[in-house]
C-alpha cells in the first residue's frame, strides 16, 4: 500500500482536495497535481485524465475561474481561483466531509 | 443555478473551438512539465490524454441532446447509405399514415367533432316523416322537448336579383333556428309566428348563396327578391357553419303552417322533426311521451292512415341521424386505410429487421468498443423513429390529396362534410401514430440486434447461425402481411365484380345519343294548363329544327335524375282502408314519343300517341311491375286508376318495360310497387297541377357536337325568367348515378394495390435475405452435388410456405371480414367463391414472382467463391 489515485477515493473527494488546494492561491493545473502529491506525501497521485475533467467540472459550477498567464518557466499557463462561491462550496463540503469521515470512523471504532 | 450552469454551457458553443484549443495548451502544457521532472516519459505514466479531454469536452454538452443529434445524424447517413431501403420504408409509411390522416380527419370531422349548435348532445331527431299539422301538434302537446319541423329542401326558382336561378331551400317552422341553436351571422333567423300564413314572407340566406348571388354583400338584409313568384324579404344570413338540414340547402323559409289549405297542411311534403330536449328530459323519457301522441296524431288525420304508420318512430341523436347512411362507410374505410398501416408497418418492421441482422457485424463491434447495449438500442429506435417521422410528415402530405378523394366518396350534402380539413388535432394524432409505429416496428429488430454475440459475427464475418426467434418473427410479420392483403384484395375484387354487374344491368331504357336540358318555369305559370302545354309545345317544335336531332320528347323524371315524381293513386277494383292506404307509384309526365325514343319495350296495348290531348280522354301507361302487382295473371288494358282524390279515372291503354327509375342497382323502393306514365297534357301532381319543371330529351346523331349548345340557346330563348340547367348526355346522367360507387371501388383498388405492391416487397425482402444469411450453406450444398433446380425449389420453397400460410389465414380472416361489405355489395355475395379464387391465385402469383428473384439468384451462387470467403 503506497499510492493511491485520486478517482477513486470517495466520490466528491477530488474535486474537495483541488478547492482546497486553490484556497491558498492560483495555480496552474500541473501545480495542483505536484502540490497534492507533496502535501499527501505521495499518497495522493492525480491522473491528468481525471484532474482537467474535474477542473472543467468546476468552472461549469461557476466555483472556479481561469485566466492565462507567464508560469515560472515564462511559458503560458492556466491558472485558476476560487471564486466567492467557490469558497462558500469549499466550507460545506468540508464540513459535510468531515461528517462522513467521522461516521466511518466510528464504524470502524466499533467495539 | 441551474439556469447559470445551462447559460455556460449554451455559452460555450460560440467558443467551442477557442475552448478546445485552450485545452490543448493546458495539457500540452503540462505534459511539458511532467517530462521535464520525470524525464523520460511513457504513455502509461502519461494516463489517457484523449479521454481526459473527451471527458472534459462532454462535461461542456448537453449529453442527451448531443447524443441524441449524434444518432440522428448517424442515421441520416444510414439512410443516405442504403436509398432504397429508405425509399421504400418512408413510402410505406407515408401511404400508411397519409391514408390514415385523411380518414381520422373525416372521422372527426363528421362522427366525433360535435354538430356547430349550442348544447349538440340535446338535439335529437324523431324518426319518420310528418305532415306539416305535426308540427303545432307536437309543440302544444310535448313536455319533454322542443320540437321543430324542418323539410329536407325542394327547388326554387330565385329571380328579383341578376338572371333568375335554381335553388335548393328548406322549409322550417318558425322555431326551428332557436331549437336548434343556431343564430344568424347578419341580420336574424325566423321569429315567433312566422310560420303562420301572411307573416310568412321572409327569406334567410345561407354563407354561400350569399357570397355567390349577392356579392357578399350586407345591405341585401331587407331586399326582397321573389322564390317561385312569390315576394320575400331577406332577414338574415346564416354562418357558413350552418348546413343543416343538408349542405346543399341555400335558403330557409318558413313552412306555412295554415290549417285551412287542407291539402298542404294534411298531404303535400311529409317533413322530419327536429327537437331540443328541455332541461332534465332523457331521450328515454322522451321516447316514451311520443309513442302514444303519434297515435293520437294519426287518429285526427282527416283521411284514413295505415295503423302502424310511424310506429317505431323515436327520438334518436342528431348527429347520428346526419351521419347515419355515412357511418358504415367511413368505418369500413377507416378499417381498410387501417390495414394498409399494417401492412406497411410489417414491411418496415420486417425490413429492419432483417438490416439489423445484417448489421450485426458493425454493432457487434461497437460494443466491442465499448458501447453500451441501451445505446445500441437507442441508436436503432431512433432511425426506427425518424424513418416513422419522415415517414409521417410525407403522410400528411398525401393525407391532404387523399382527403379529397375520400371525400367525393361521401354524398356531397352531407353537413360538414365542405369544413373536413386535416387540422393540428389530427396532424398531432398522426404524430402521434408515427410516433406510436416508430416505436413498435423499431423495438423487436432493436432488441434482436443488441443480443449480438460479441465475439461471434467479429470471428465467421457473417451470421450463420441467426437468432431463430428473430428469423421466424419474420416470417409471421409477412404472413400477417399476406394475410391482410388477402382481405384487401378480397374486398376490392368483391367491389369490381358488383360494379361489373351493376354495368350489365339492363336499365330497361337505351341512354345512347340522348341531351337531356331541365327546364323549371315558375310553378305559377302552370296554373294555367294550356300556357304550360303550350311552352312545352313550343320547346318540342323547336327542338325538332335542331341540326343533327332525329327525336324529341319531355318528361318530368328522366331515369336516374333523382326526381321522384311518386304520387298517391287509388286503383280500380283495390280500395283504401286503414291496412292498405292510399299506394304510391312513380307516376311520371311524358310527352308522346318519350317511350319509343328511350327504347322501352311496349309489352300490351298501344303507346301515347299526340291525340291524348288535354280535351280528350284520359289514358296511362303502366309498367310491367304495376300490371303484376294490381293485376297479376290478368290483362290490365281498360281497367282505371287516378290520382287519390282526383274525379276521374284514368284508363290504361298499354303496359310498357320496367325501368330502373330510382337506382341502378334497384328496381323500386319498397313502398312503390311499380311505374305509371300520364300523357303531358292531362298529367297531374300531387297538388293537382300540371308539372312545371320539365326535362327535355333530344336524340341526335352520332357526332353533332353543336347540338347541347343549341339546345340550350333554344331553351333559354322561350323566356328569359326560366332557368335552364346545363345540357347532359343521358349516358352521363346515369354514369353519376353511380360515381359514388365507381369512387368507393377506385380507392379499395388503390388500397389492394398498395397492399400487394408491399407485400411483394416483403416477401421478396425476406427470401433474399434468407438467401444472403445462408449463402455458404447453400455453396456447401451446391459443392456436395445440389443441382440449381434443387436450391431453387429449396428456396421457392421456403417462400411460398409463408405466402401460403399468409393466404389461408387472409381467406379466413375474408370470410369472417367481408359480411361488413354486404350493404356496398351488389349481386355478388360476400363470400363470393369465384372472387375468393381469383384473388388467391393472384396473390400466389405475386407471392411466386417475389420469391423468383432471389431463389434465381441463390441458383448462381458459385461455391468456390462462397467458401473462400468463409
Amino acid at each position: 500500500m503506497g499510492r493511491s489515485d485520486a478517482s477513486e477515493l470517495l466520490p466528491g473527494t477530488l474535486d474537495l482536495l483541488i478547492l482546497r488546494t486553490l484556497a491558498a492561491g492560483e495555480m496552474h493545473g500541473y501545480g495542483i497535481a505536484q502540490r497534492l502529491r507533496q502535501v499527501s506525501e505521495d499518497v495522493l497521485q492525480v491522473g491528468e485524465s481525471s484532474l482537467y475533467p474535474a477542473l472543467q467540472r468546476l468552472l461549469l459550477n461557476g466555483w472556479v475561474k481561469a485566466a492565462w498567464g507567464a508560469s515560472e518557466n515564462n511559458r503560458r499557463a492556466r491558472y485558476y481561483t476560487l471564486t466567492a462561491t467557490g469558497k462558500k462550496q469549499l466550507l460545506s463540503e468540508r464540513a459535510e466531509f468531515s461528517r462522513v469521515v467521522g461516521a466511518i470512523e466510528k464504524v470502524l471504532n466499533m467495539a | 443555478m441551474a439556469w447559470l450552469k445551462t447559460w455556460r454551457k449554451i455559452a460555450f458553443r460560440w467558443r467551442r473551438r477557442e475552448l478546445d484549443r485552450e485545452l490543448a495548451e493546458e495539457l500540452e502544457f503540462h505534459r511539458a512539465l511532467k517530462q521535464q521532472a520525470v524525464g523520460d516519459l511513457s504513455s502509461i505514466q502519461m494516463g489517457n490524454m484523449t479521454l481526459a479531454a473527451e471527458e472534459c469536452r462532454d462535461m461542456w454538452s448537453f449529453l442527451k441532446l448531443e447524443r441524441l443529434l449524434q444518432d440522428m445524424r448517424y442515421a441520416a447517413r444510414m439512410f443516405r447509405r442504403t436509398p432504397g431501403f429508405t425509399a421504400i420504408a418512408v413510402l410505406s409509411l407515408a401511404v400508411g399514415i397519409g391514408g390514415n390522416a385523411a380518414m381520422f380527419t373525416l372521422v372527426n370531422t363528421l362522427l366525433v367533432r360535435p354538430l356547430p349548435y349550442r348544447q349538440p348532445d340535446r338535439l335529437v331527431r324523431i324518426t319518420g316523416i310528418f305532415p306539416h299539422a305535426a308540427a303545432p301538434f307536437f309543440q302544444q302537446r310535448e313536455r319533454t322537448m322542443d320540437i321543430a319541423a324542418v323539410s329536407p329542401g325542394s327547388e326554387f326558382n330565385l329571380s328579383g336579383a341578376g338572371d333568375a336561378i335554381r335553388i335548393l331551400a328548406s322549409a322550417t317552422s318558425a322555431n326551428a333556428f332557436s331549437v336548434l341553436g343556431a343564430s344568424a351571422a347578419m341580420g336574424r333567423a325566423f321569429e315567433g309566428a312566422e310560420d303562420s300564413p301572411g307573416r310568412d314572407g321572409v327569406l334567410v340566406l345561407s354563407n354561400s348563396l350569399w357570397r355567390t348571388k349577392f356579392g357578399g354583400d350586407p345591405s341585401v338584409i331587407g331586399r326582397v327578391v321573389a322564390l317561385n313568384g312569390i315576394h320575400r324579404q331577406i332577414v338574415g344570413i346564416m354562418p357558413p357553419t350552418f348546413s343543416y338540414p343538408s349542405a346543399q340547402v341555400q335558403a330557409w323559409i318558413p313552412m306555412r303552417l295554415d290549417p285551412s289549405n287542407f291539402l298542404e297542411y294534411w298531404g303535400g311534403e311529409f317533413v322530419p322533426l327536429v327537437a331540443r330536449l328541455r332541461t332534465g328530459a332523457t331521450v328515454a323519457k322522451a321516447q316514451l311521451e311520443i309513442r302514444p301522441l303519434i297515435d293520437e296524431f294519426r287518429k285526427t288525420f282527416p283521411y284514413p292512415m295505415a295503423r302502424d304508420w310511424n310506429h317505431d318512430s323515436t327520438p334518436i341523436a342528431l348527429q347520428r341521424d346526419l351521419t347515419g347512411d355515412i357511418r358504415g362507410k367511413l368505418i369500413i374505410l377507416l378499417c381498410s386505410v387501417g390495414l394498409v398501416l399494417l401492412i406497411a408497418c410489417a414491411n418496415v418492421a420486417s425490413l429492419l429487421l432483417s438490416r439489423a441482422t445484417t448489421r450485426r457485424k458493425e454493432l457487434a463491434l461497437r460494443v466491442a468498443l465499448g458501447a453500451a447495449r441501451t445505446r445500441i438500442v437507442r441508436q436503432l429506435l431512433t432511425e426506427s423513429v425518424l424513418l416513422a417521422l419522415v415517414g409521417g410528415g410525407l403522410g400528411i402530405l398525401l393525407g391532404t390529396g387523399a382527403l379529397s378523394v375520400f371525400k367525393s366518396l361521401l354524398p356531397s350534402s352531407t353537413p360538414g362534410l365542405a369544413e373536413a380539413a386535416i387540422d393540428w388535432q389530427v396532424a398531432a394524432a398522426v404524430g402521434g401514430l408515427a410516433l406510436l409505429t416508430g416505436l413498435a416496428f423499431g423495438i423487436a429488430p432493436a432488441l434482436s440486434a443488441s443480443q449480438v454475440n460479441l465475439a461471434q459475427p467479429i470471428r465467421t464475418g457473417s451470421q450463420r447461425s441467426t437468432a431463430a426467434f428473430w428469423t421466424r418473427l419474420r416470417g409471421g410479420l409477412i404472413g400477417a402481411e399476406v394475410a391482410l392483403t388477402v382481405v384487401l384484395v378480397v374486398s376490392a375484387g368483391l367491389l369490381i365484380k358488383s360494379l361489373y354487374t351493376l354495368s350489365e344491368v339492363h336499365a330497361g331504357f337505351q341512354p345512347r345519343q340522348i341531351l337531356t336540358v331541365r327546364i323549371s318555369p315558375n310553378p305559377s305559370l302552370c296554373t294555367q294548363r294550356p300556357a304550360c302545354i303550350a311552352l312545352y309545345d313550343r320547346l318540342l317544335e323547336g327542338a325538332r329544327g335542331v341540326p343533327g336531332a332525329t327525336e324529341s320528347a319531355i318528361a318530368d323524371a328522366v331515369p336516374l335524375d333523382a326526381e321522384q315524381p311518386d304520387l298517391a293513386v287509388d286503383v280500380e277494383g283495390h280500395p283504401k282502408s286503414a291496412d292498405h292506404p292510399a299506394p304510391m307509384l312513380w307516376a311520371g309526365a311524358v310527352s308522346p314519343g318519350y317511350i319509343r325514343m328511350l327504347g322501352i319495350p311496349l309489352l300490351a296495348g298501344r303507346d301515347l300517341a299526340d291525340a291524348d290531348g288535354p280535351k280528350a280522354a284520359a289514358v296511362i301507361l303502366i309498367s310491367a311491375a304495376t300490371a303484376k302487382h294490381f293485376w297479376p295473371g290478368e290483362n290490365p288494358i281498360g281497367r282505371h286508376i287516378k290520382a287519390a282524390g282526383e274525379q276521374q279515372w284514368r284508363t290504361i291503354v298499354g303496359v310498357v318495360g320496367d325501368v330502373r327509375q330510382y337506382s341502378l342497382s334497384k328496381a323500386m323502393p319498397d313502398w312503390i310497387p311499380g311505374a305509371l306514365y300520364m300523357p303531358y297534357a292531362q298529367a297531374v301532381r300531387e297538388d293537382g297541377q300540371i308539372p312545371a319543371s320539365m326535362t327535355l330529351l333530344v336524340k341526335t346523331r352520332a357526332n353533332s357536337d353543336g347540338a347541347a349548345r343549341e339546345i340550350r340557346t333554344l331553351a333559354q330563348d322561350q323566356d328569359p325568367n326560366v332557368p335552364v340547367g346545363q345540357v347532359q348526355p343521358l349516358e352521363e346522367v346515369v354514369a353519376g348515378s353511380i360515381a359514388n360507387f365507381r369512387a368507393t371501388i377506385r380507392v379499395f383498388i388503390s388500397f389492394g394495390g398498395a397492399a400487394i405492391l408491399l407485400a411483394a416487397i416483403g416477401i421478396y425482402g425476406l427470401v433474399s435475405y434468407w438467401v444472403t444469411q445462408r449463402t455458404y450453406e447453400i455453396g456447401l450444398r451446391v459443392a456436395i452435388g445440389a443441382t440449381r433446380a434443387r436450391v431453387v425449389s429449396m428456396i421457392l420453397g421456403q417462400g411460398l410456405r409463408v405466402a401460403l400460410y399468409g393466404i389461408a389465414a387472409g381467406v379466413m380472416a375474408s370470410l369472417a371480414a367481408t359480411r361488413f361489405l354486404a350493404s356496398l355489395l351488389y349481386g355478388v355475395g360476400a363470400t363470393d367463391p369465384a372472387t375468393f379464387t381469383a384473388v388467391t391465385a393472384l396473390v400466389l402469383a405475386v407471392a411466386i414472382a417475389a420469391t423468383a428473384l432471389p431463389a434465381w439468384r441463390a441458383s448462381r451462387i458459385d461455391p468456390i467463391v462462397t467458401l473462400r470467403v468463409e
